[in-house]
């Protein structure tokens, strides 16, 4: 499976009132090119600090879904954070991994772990209920209506081709703009904004 | 009482990694139903999940030693000060001339020049009589859309 279509089976599970902190790299640039739908947290540098900040977010906001879509190398880096999250109250998030072994913005170096590397076997060990693998398209979206059906934290691992990627160009905006842009669109969402 | 101070400058979320001298504090965070507290592995994660507390509008803070600053350079570097993110962290201020063991020195030597150099703000709590420093701080961090770092010696943490 492409990466494109793993974000397109998310889009369309997600609903506008659903928050998305997004990885950088591959993983924006495959949830950019299928389409965001409600307010999203894109990433920037230091890659490893995105589970820990959208953790964050589920905790501030329990009436909300959270969705972390997480590149496979960012994840790596930080794996204890998955003990974090399985031990927190947070019944409201959940976590897709875009699996595709490599470092994609960097040239496509291979994964430590490779081909064996299973974050939903990692994520069972840390304390997550509920952390389960898919291969095919047909699987993805299967397993991802069960991800939405249940209570988190809970975590997708889905495997995809090792397709390259460019890096992503600055865009027009800064992270503190798009910070700013992030927390007017929630308070929209609340109907303060 | 610490936890106090930090109630009081509308903090109730609140992510820790333990030190020697900061177990009283998060016992008291653990026990009280009004604060929601966070088990970290690892400091940064502290950082990152303050970070994402303030994007949705709840106030935390991270509870750690002050090695878990140096730990969190990049965090505090890339997350909370690039995207203008405040947060509020107490350190204990290991290794300085109230510390009794060779491997926390280092800690107390480089800890606030690293600071300095990052451009963070950060004050020294001295002993219990100064804990208001707490509400100033937090007070500092939201305003300035900055992490603040509480460095707290042994005498503000554990009476002796």
């Amino acid at each position: 499976m492409k990466r494109v279509a793993l974000a397109r089976l998310v889009k369309d599970r997600l609903k506008a009132e659903d928050l998305v902190v997004c990885g950088l790299g591959a993983t924006e640039a495959a949830f950019k090119a299928a389409g965001p739908v409600g307010p999203t947290y894109f990433a920037s540098d230091p890659m490893g600090l995105w589970p820990s900040i959208a953790l964050g977010l589920a905790l501030a906001r329990p009436d909300k879904r959270v969705m972390l879509l997480a590149g496979d190398g960012d994840l790596l880096m930080n794996l204890q954070v998955l003990a974090t999250i399985a031990s927190a109250p947070v019944s409201n998030f959940r976590i897709v991994v875009f699996h595709n072994g490599a470092y994609s913005s960097t040239g496509g170096q291979r994964l430590a772990g490779g081909e064996r590397l299973s974050f939903a076997t990692i994520a069972k060990g840390a304390g997550f209920g509920w952390a389960l693998e898919a291969t095919t398209e047909e699987e993805a979206g299967r397993r991802l209506d069960e991800l939405f059906s249940r209570a988190g934290p809970a975590l997708l691992d889905v495997h995809l081709e090792d397709e390259p990627c460019p890096p992503v160009p600055a865009g027009p905006w800064s992270q503190v703009e798009e910070r700013t842009m992030f927390m007017r669109a929630l308070l929209a969402l609340d109907g303060k904004a | 009482m610490i936890l106090d101070h930090l109630k009081r400058a509308g903090i109730n979320l609140v992510a820790s990694l333990p030190d020697q001298w900061l177990g009283d504090l998060i016992k008291q965070c653990e026990s009280d139903p009004s604060i929601t507290h966070i088990k970290l592995a690892r400091e940064d994660d502290g950082v990152g999940l303050c970070a994402g507390a303030y994007l949705g509008g709840r106030k935390a803070a991270l509870i750690c030693q002050n090695s878990g600053i140096l730990v969190s350079a990049n965090a505090l570097g890339g997350i909370a000060f690039h995207h203008q993110i405040p947060l509020l962290v107490l350190a204990a201020h290991r290794g300085d001339f109230d510390d009794n063991q060779y491997y926390q020195m280092y800690k107390g030597r480089v800890c606030e020049p690293v600071l300095e150099a990052m451009g963070l703000p950060h004050h020294v709590i001295d002993g219990p009589e100064q804990l208001s420093l707490i509400e100033d701080g937090a007070r500092q961090a939201f305003l300035s859309r900055l992490p603040v770092v509480l460095l707290l010696r042994r005498r503000a943490l554990v009476g002796q």
